[in-house]
């Protein structure tokens, strides 16, 4: 009940600035649509005329969109951790009853709901540039979940290290990109001991059902489902613990605002 | 009865190699009602106790009680406090007056209903409705620091922490959260405010505890210490702006200082 008075609230808050502002969200949108026409038109004039990636460009498609999901997730909680001890105002995101970490939670997931919107538009865009239109049976929201939950316990990961040592900026850019490699190896045509690594890598299991759904129409494999669930909860409660471990942590250090 | 008793705080930051003793022993109670100006140079520790109380910072020893509670363990503390720690810039600048309100209202624990009714008289309260549908960027300094003392009362707490509240305001600003300032004060907070500068904690506190190099090294009722000065002390007026270094060293003396006036206070005796 409380927590979703807080919801509603983060709601609120996120929605109000996104359209208040809405020319950051927008380039964005058209900075990651134009990325990924640039390499297609890129990989059709190097393939030559008689490419035909059918099938397989839509799984480059689910594995573009969803690298875009993820690395939105994560730009977002760090994002919010650098940026407010920058404005002067996540001391008082610490004051509050509901503790912090279940705060930028919350945050994280009104936010999410604001991203879809954005996410929906550049799959539409997408879809409408290359001409592939993927399916969208609702068992992937299963699959989808535990991507998303993965992408948290990255993203508090990170937002840990924010915390403590205020600019990760760089390190950003490098996580995205080993993030691009995450959604697209295909753990499906992995086998013997690399099929286990691939079960223990952050969210590329769900990655590849996802792509199983969307792009080649299979039916949902619930064995599967099972690993990339608890993947999800692996990464998802490492990555809480980090977090609160850093807030202790950066507490004792005197940092939270920055010094 | 105490709304907040402070004991025995230390904190020593240790930073690449050095160590920092920040806090040493500090203690300290406020009543509600009362208003306690914590004075002393840059450097003196004064942000770091205030952020100890506040939870915000991790004491290496000592306790903290607000109203019984320990912000550091009992997050109903939280609850019990409302803090001002950046002047003006504790707000969404992206926001309104009554988004910032109704926001930290739910996020410090109340309905959404109660956060905008509430938000509604503080900015009534605190001459803002006429303001309270432009982002808080277009408003002046002096409007958002009003406005970050309002959005700290919205769960009217008992304890009100102002850091350092009249720096980098104009002389009408000043003047204005220094009545704030008092009227919350009359109608029952405690409040606990650190400042640099003698007349602020002359002209707003109760009681004022001298802090310097992060151990407090004087407390008395602010009429003590103003009767005090004004027998036996004489002003004396100096070029330039004292740096911290030279504040220290008269302080050393039994003299006091601080580093925005160009005067120095010393007692004859
Ligand atoms: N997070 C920190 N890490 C290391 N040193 C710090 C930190 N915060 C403050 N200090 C140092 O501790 C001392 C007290 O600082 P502070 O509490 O901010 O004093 P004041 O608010 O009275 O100016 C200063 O010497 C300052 O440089
Ligand atoms: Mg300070």
């Amino acid at each position: 009940m409380n927590e979703l008075k807080l919801f509603s609230a983060e709601l609120r808050r996120g929605w109000i600035q996104f359209i208040r502002y809405p020319a950051e969200a927008i380039s964005g949108i058209f900075i990651i649509t134009a990325l990924f026409y640039g390499l297609f038109l890129g990989a059709k004039y190097v393939a030559g005329p008689g490419l035909q990636l059918g099938d397989r460009l839509d799984a480059i498609i689910v594995s573009y969109v969803l690298w875009t999901l993820v690395t939105f997730i994560l730009f977002n909680t760090t994002g919010t951790l650098q940026n407010e001890a920058q404005t002067g105002t996540l001391e008082q995101l610490f004051l509050t009853p509901f503790g912090a970490p279940r705060v930028f939670l919350t945050r994280a997931i009104a936010d999410l709901f604001i991203q879809f919107v954005l996410i929906s538009t550049i799959l539409i865009l997408i879809s409408l540039l290359t001409g592939r239109y993927l399916s969208f049976p609702p068992a992937l929201f299963l699959p989808l979940i535990a991507v998303i939950m993965g992408a948290y316990g990255i993203s508090f990961a990170l937002g840990s290290l924010a915390l403590l040592l205020k600019r990760v900026q760089q390190l950003l850019g490098v996580v995205q990109f080993a993030l691009l490699f995450l959604m697209t190896i295909s753990t499906e045509s992995l086998t013997g001991s690399l099929k286990i690594l691939g079960f223990l890598l952050p969210m590329t299991t769900g990655a590849g059902l996802l792509r199983d759904l969307m792009a080649r129409q299979q039916p949902l494999n619930f064995t599967l489902l099972g690993f990339a669930l608890l993947n999800g909860l692996f990464y998802f409660g490492l990555g809480l613990l980090l977090f609160r471990w850093a807030e202790r942590e950066t507490k004792r250090r005197g940092r939270l605002s920055g010094y | 009865m105490q709304v907040l008793e402070v004991q025995h705080l230390h904190k020593t930051y240790r930073q690449s190699g050095q160590t920092i003793a920040a806090v040493r022993d500090v203690s300290l109670t406020i009543a509600a009602q009362e208003v306690l100006a914590f004075l002393g140079p840059n450097g003196a520790g004064k942000t770091t106790t205030i952020k100890m109380v506040a939870g915000l910072i991790l004491p290496d020893r000592g306790s903290v009680n607000i109203a019984g509670r320990n912000p550091h363990r009992d997050p109903r503390a939280i609850g019990l406090l409302g803090a001002v720690l950046e002047g003006n810039r504790n707000l969404y600048w992206r926001l309104t007056p009554e988004e910032n309100l109704e926001y930290f209202g739910v996020l410090r624990g109340l309905s959404r209903k109660t956060a905008r009714q509430r938000g509604r008289e503080l900015l009534d309260r605190f001459e803002l409705t006429h303001k309270r549908a432009a982002t808080v960027q277009a408003l002046s300094r002096g409007m958002q620091a009003k406005l970050a003392i309002a959005v700290s009362l919205i769960h009217r707490p008992q304890l009100l922490l102002l850091d350092e509240p009249t720096l980098g305001l104009d002389v009408e600003a000043t003047q204005t959260v220094k009545r704030l300032v008092r009227e919350i004060a009359s109608e029952g907070c405690a409040i606990l405010l650190t400042t640099h500068q003698l007349d602020i904690a002359e002209e707003l506190s109760d009681r004022v505890a001298i802090i310097n190099q992060g151990a407090i090294v004087a407390e008395q009722p602010t009429q003590d210490l103003i009767r005090q000065f004004s027998g036996t002390a004489y002003t004396i007026e100096v070029e330039d702006i004292l740096d911290d270094d030279r504040i220290s060293k008269i302080q050393h003396l039994g003299g006091f200082g601080d580093c925005v006036d160009p005067k120095i206070i010393v007692d004859q005796k």
